[in-house]
């Protein structure tokens, strides 16, 4: 495999791990707005971690080995669609890590729940329906997939 | 390369092929993931399977094919190959994953058919990860 070759399969591949992370996160997340009792909620809660973790390492490996395709393949900085994806790229972290701690809190406050009576909290539903929190997790999860949509048209290229 | 010389009709069915196996790929995942021994969560396998892997899985396929039918690519590339065989068996291996995640719903006291819901879906992981990596560096082309 060429450097070419490398640099794109491991790009790819922070984009299936940001994006799928994306996809756990979210149908845990889903997932728990349908349930009463707080240890199945914390249950739940605590499987998207595993999706963060994901998202986490793609941003990492998405932004390294984007940066590296760039000077291999020799595009311009300049170019609006490279400009645009580092806008939302860090966008896309901001939002993301404002409601993940958001998400952590309710975690938690379902965990405590979970150790008491175990019985349905409208504090916890309050908070798992919270608009603001919904807001910036999906709004993360929007901003990483119009990156997606700029990767393959790559507008002003 | 490719990309740099790509027609702009392909950019839509290759978005929607993209999209499709990454949000498979995380489907998939979370089936393996909810139907970890130390979670109890009854049905939650078998919804995922049929309400989000099956129809990413369809979305990959049917804009998989659409861009082969635009894209005439000579020969027959090894990377064409792995992509269209992990493609074609995975759907033989979600549906036995769905099947057996419908039984770990119906018998909630049987242990076995939430494992091979979960082990299915593990594996199918594995085999979506070679195909991304054959589609991406597209070895023998």
């Amino acid at each position: 495999m060429s450097k070419y070759e490398w640099a794109l399969f491991l790009h790819i591949t922070g984009a299936f791990l940001l994006l799928g992370g994306a996809v756990i996160a979210g149908v845990f997340n889903v997932a728990a707005l349908r349930r009463e009792r707080p240890s199945e909620i914390a249950t739940l809660l605590q499987l998207t971690r595993w999706g963060v973790a994901a998202v986490l390492i793609g941003v990492l490996m998405t932004l390294g080995f984007g940066l590296w395709l760039v000077d291999i393949v020799g595009y311009g900085w300049g170019e609006t669609w490279i400009v645009l994806s580092l806008v939302l790229w860090l966008v896309s972290n901001a939002l993301g890590g404002i409601g993940g701690g958001r998400d952590k809190r309710t975690r938690l406050l379902a965990e405590r729940l979970a150790a008491e009576e175990d019985g349905p909290d409208p504090e916890l539903q309050m908070r798992l329906r919270d608009p603001v929190s919904l807001a910036l997790s999906w709004g993360s999860g929007l901003a990483a997939l119009v990156i997606l949509a700029l990767m393959i048209w790559k507008p002003g290229a | 390369m490719i990309a740099a010389i790509r027609p702009d009709s392909w950019n839509l069915p290759l978005f929607l092929h993209v999209l499709g196996a990454i949000v498979l790929a995380g489907a998939v995942a979370s089936v393996a993931l909810a139907s970890a021994p130390a979670v109890a969560l009854r049905g939650l396998p078998f919804r995922i399977l049929t309400l989000v892997a099956v129809p990413s899985w369809l979305l990959m396929r049917l804009t998989g094919q659409w861009i082969d039918s635009k894209e005439d690519i000579p020969g027959d590339p090894t990377w064409l190959g792995i992509g269209f065989t992990v493609s074609d068996l995975g759907l033989a291996v979600l549906l036995v994953a769905t099947a057996t995640a419908w039984w770990a719903q119906k018998r909630p006291g049987l242990r076995w058919p939430r494992q091979a819901a979960g082990g299915l879906a593990f594996l199918y992981l594995l085999a979506l990860a070679v195909a991304w990596w054959a589609m991406s560096a597209k070895p023998g082309a």
